[in-house]
């Protein structure tokens, strides 16, 4: 997921590639408990990529994964959103899948940089699967 | 003269079984007839049967019980039994809007926005009127073991005050809960938010309504007389029945109000 040590990356770097740099196996759980097992950021992501791709998935599972997951802290990494979208394309569910463009923006609070960044990693995807944004189709505004 | 050599009740032959199943029967092809022709005779006729049959019956059980000493020990215990699984059947009724419930909220539809509240829709601040409908149904359950321990100790006055005030906060209750389905800003017809909401809490507040009744009979029968230090089961099972009702208000409180805002 995309916290703050991967902002201050991003407000750093100014070349497209390679636009952050940390530790990769920084133990941060997904819910702070005072003890217990930590998850590290590879763990969750990797847990909520086999979530979404799950060949069978249901639409309820879609929906239920999604609000889970947007109720967390963090902005999840493009590779989980590429997951949902992906299921959202075997569920023939157009609408979440340009919702989910419209809650990584949400989620993104007031770091403005993050949503350009995600649809720009996205942009394959969404050219494959033919998802417009919203700002392509004129609902981004209210 | 004949008498029996066991301890249970032989109960003679009644109609309220048959009026009351006519009841049944009235009420739901009156019911048919009311959505198709416009008509409420039959349907009405049928919920006076049913509070006849119910004032009759239940008379019936208090005289066999309470002035012809039929609910010896054994019969008492069958007595309990049904008590415990109806309010069990009731348990798995409300078990059924809450599965409704967490399935539309858990994942929210994209008609919905994806959301839970649903766009549009403006919750009832969980921390009003609803936090005070909880403290009245937990002071509810204190006074009504009050009352309890007040039968069981023979103390006639206090059992009758605990009583009356145990009724008196469930219809603050009521009271209360009908000012809020008047005061909403979201109607039942207001998508499955409105459904879940004023299905679960309308049905629970039925639930009141009856408890409250139950109640108020056997404040009427503590007035009377009928109980005794060691034998008052009429007003267990009603104290059982509205521990029941507190216990699925405090899971809609949590769920719907709190949890659901």
């Amino acid at each position: 997921y995309i916290n703050t040590r991967v902002l201050r990356g991003l407000q750093s770097g100014l070349s497209s590639d390679r636009l952050w740099s940390f530790s990769s196996t920084a133990s941060v759980a997904a819910r702070s408990y005072s003890h217990g097992k930590q998850e590290t950021d590879e763990e969750f992501d990797a847990r909520w990529v086999t979530y979404f791709n799950k060949p069978d998935i249901d639409a309820w599972e879609l929906r239920k994964g999604m609000n889970t997951l947007i109720g967390y802290d963090l902005v999840p990494e493009p590779k989980i959103l590429e997951a949902a979208l992906r299921a959202c394309r075997r569920l023939n569910d157009l609408a979440s899948a340009i919702r989910i463009l419209e809650a990584v923006k949400d989620k993104s609070g007031p770091h403005k940089e993050i949503y350009p960044y995600v649809l720009q990693e996205l942009r394959p995807t969404l050219s494959e699967l033919g998802i417009p944004t919203p700002e392509e189709l004129g609902i981004d505004k209210a | 003269m004949a008498h029996q050599a066991h301890a249970y009740h032989m109960v003679d032959p009644s109609p309220w079984p048959l009026t009351g199943a006519i009841a049944a029967l009235l009420m739901t092809s009156g019911l048919a007839i009311w959505f198709h022709f416009h008509s409420t005779t039959l349907m009405t006729l049928g919920l006076i049967l049913l509070l006849l049959t119910m004032y009759q019956w239940w008379r019936d059980i208090i005289r066999e019980g309470t002035f012809q000493g039929h609910h010896t020990p054994p019969v008492q215990k069958g007595l309990r039994y049904g008590m415990i699984l109806f309010i069990t059947s009731e348990v798995f009724f409300f078990l059924g809007f809450f599965w409704a419930f967490y399935h539309s909220s858990l994942a929210p539809t994209p008609e919905l926005g994806g959301c839970w509240p649903p766009t549009g829709i403006t919750p009832l601040d969980p921390f009003e009127v609803p936090l005070l409908n909880t403290a009245v149904l937990l002071a509810s359950g204190v006074t009504v073991t009050w009352a309890h321990h007040s039968i069981m100790e023979g103390e006639r006055k206090q059992a009758i005050q605990s009583l009356a005030l145990t009724i008196l906060l469930g219809l603050y209750f009521t009271a209360l809960q009908a000012m809020e389905y008047y005061e909403a800003p979201f109607t039942i017809a207001d998508g499955v938010y409105g459904s879940t909401f004023f299905v679960a809490t309308g049905f629970h507040g039925l639930h009141v309504i009856i408890g409250s009744t139950f109640l108020a009979v056997c404040l009427l029968r503590q007035i009377q007389y009928h109980f005794t230090s060691e034998h008052h089961f009429g007003f267990e099972a009603a104290a059982w029945y509205w521990h029941f009702v507190d216990v699925v208000w405090l899971f809609l409180y949590v769920s719907i109000y709190w949890w659901g805002s």
